[in-house]
């Protein structure tokens, strides 16, 4: 498969403070995991990929070209940014028909366009809401749609699940994987790990503005799995969902959030976890909205690795 | 596909934004101030009104009102962008920067435009009741929104200029208007004329003297000059705009 991003001695900073370093990397058609704790570098990489940075040294190329200056690419090429931003004021109907229009898109076909994307994010009812009204999920989902409009040949997903509930997550999940089994590329980037994995076998471990693995997921798995994690639930009745989750072998431990909704449950099995979570949290009375997995966890889990 | 162009998609966008924005709700209680007071005068003695818009008035719109807009919409064409962090959707699309640009500056300036001209249309009605059948009072009339609209122009595309060049521009527009554009006006010899409300006054249809300190300090310059002198800053400011946003790295997060 022929190479549709490449980086070569890639390098940012901001000041002082380092983005990435003498990064090198080549990413073909299919989904890519770009996998690591907050302020590894995943945003900066995928920014400079976007055109939205200059790299400070080393060049970065989409289908051959380079990205900065080059706005005629972002035909080919689509960017969900991790930021929570949006033009409050405006509906999200008129914000993706904007963005179909300036993708040129005019008439019925921007707005069949609109309509297709907001449809596949579920937010085609509440097209007509301000976006100030819109919940960060659902937000999330716009930032979505805004980035498939177009049916780009390359997405670029920065934290694209981040604050989505378990439903759509699932959803959202199921529609990168279509993209990629389309033949299209995509790079993804997380630093929850169980995310990355439900996506793609192809990752790459970035770690202090540098790239510290690449390859199949397997390779590194075991590693990972003996690690202790922590994940955060957020539910109305804790207290109910931990006494499930007691009943099996892989929770070493229970804390409650201190607003009564919540909890954190530490694990040193965390497939076996995860495995038994899914069914619980489609039962009636559990209502999962949020699952997260605290950053520095994963940041534990990088020092983990280096250390061996 | 049939394609649409994007300066005039941008510029529709925006521009229904702004007629809904809170900021523009604001400018238009501030637009009424003059005319309330108009009306004031009128009531009080309804033979110094046309005197008042004259010299009051336009010292209002012209040292205040007009640059305050231009200032808060032309500041506001990237800061808005990079405050909200939003720039980023208008960047990842297939459009050149300036496309954007032109197309939020052009909405910008079409808001003030319609503030300060229904704002004067107002003043200029009240003031001048008794004589509205005179073209001269309407002639009149389309000199100071000519005047107006030439400053919007100049202004905006200045503030927009140093919008896109740094981030909390307005500290260093409100410097400018306050204090560059109000003092040096006064100052004698060639140096008023490197204040644009030098030139915008000087195109206004006051006789010298008569409207004492706050309209003119000093002779005025020729009409063309008037004209020509901030249409061609105005271009300036604008192309530096464009080439600044065009080159500038955003950076949108502090965060890497």
């Amino acid at each position: 498969m022929s190479t549709v991003l490449r980086a070569e001695k890639l390098s940012k900073w901001y000041g002082n403070i380092l983005g990435i370093s003498d990064i090198n990397l080549e990413v073909a058609g299919g989904i890519t995991g770009l996998l690591g704790p907050n302020g590894a570098g995943k945003s900066t990489f995928l920014k400079i990929a976007a055109g939205q940075l200059k790299p400070k040294i080393g060049r970065l190329t989409v289908f051959g070209e380079p990205v900065w200056g080059n706005p005629g690419l972002f035909r080919r090429v689509g960017f969900c940014p991790e930021h929570d931003s949006a033009y409050n004021e405006m509906s999200g109907g008129a914000f993706i028909l904007l963005l179909a229009r300036l993708h040129g898109f005019a008439g019925a076909e921007a707005t069949e366009r609109t309509d297709k994307a907001l449809a596949a994010v579920g937010l085609l009812e509440s097209r007509g809401r301000a976006i100030k009204a819109y919940s960060f999920g659902m937000r999330q989902r716009l930032r979505l749609a805004s980035a498939i409009l177009h049916e780009p040949e390359m997405l670029l997903l920065d934290e694209p699940l981040r604050g989505v509930d378990p439903l759509w997550r699932i959803r959202i999940m199921q529609l990168i994987k279509d993209y990629g089994r389309q033949g299209r590329t995509v790079i993804v980037s997380s630093h929850i790990l169980s995310e990355i994995e439900a996506m793609t076998s192809e990752i790459v471990l970035i770690h202090q503005g540098k790239i510290f693995a690449k390859g199949d997921i397997h390779s590194i798995r075991g590693l990972i799995d003996s690690h202790p994690h922590q994940v955060s639930i957020r539910c109305p009745q804790p207290r109910r969902l931990a006494g499930q989750l007691v009943a099996g072998e892989f929770v070493s431990g229970i804390e409650f959030a201190a607003d009564g909704g919540g909890l954190t449950v530490r694990t040193d099995q965390r497939d076996r976890f995860f495995s038994a979570l899914m069914p619980l949290a489609a039962q009636a009375g559990n209502e999962i909205t949020e699952i997260t997995s605290p950053d520095d966890n994963l940041q534990a889990v990088f020092d983990y690795l280096i250390g061996k | 596909m049939k394609s649409a162009s994007p300066l005039p998609v941008v510029f529709a966008a925006f521009f229904r934004a702004g007629l809904r924005a809170k900021r523009t709700r604001v400018f238009i209680l501030l637009a009424l101030v003059p005319l309330l007071l108009t009306l004031l005068v009128r009531v009080v003695d309804p033979k110094e009104s046309g005197d008042f818009f004259t010299k009051v008035m336009l010292s209002l719109y012209f040292q205040l009102l007009v640059p305050v807009l231009a200032l808060f919409f032309g500041s506001s064409i990237v800061n808005d962008e990079l405050d909200g962090k939003t720039l980023v959707y208008l960047t990842t699309v297939p459009v050149r920067r300036r496309a954007v640009l032109l197309g939020k500056y052009l909405a910008a300036l079409l808001l003030a435009a319609l503030l300060v001209a229904g704002g004067f249309l107002l003043c200029f009605l009240v003031a001048a009741f008794g004589r509205l059948g005179e073209a001269a009072a309407w002639g009149e009339l389309g000199v100071f929104l000519g005047a107006a609209l030439l400053a919007l122009f100049c202004y905006s595309a200045l503030f927009t200029a140093l919008g896109a060049f740094m981030k909390k521009s307005i500290l260093a527009g409100i410097f400018f208007v306050f204090g560059w554009e109000s003092v040096v006006q006064y100052f004698p010899g060639v140096t008023q004329k490197f204040t644009v409300i030098h030139w915008i006054k000087s195109l206004l249809p006051i006789p010298p003297g008569e409207g004492g300190f706050l309209i003119f300090q000093l002779q005025p310059s020729p009409p063309l000059p008037s004209v020509l002198v901030p249409l061609a800053a105005g271009a300036l400011f604008l192309w530096l705009a464009v080439l600044i946003f065009e080159r500038k790295e955003y950076i949108l997060s502090d965060n890497a």
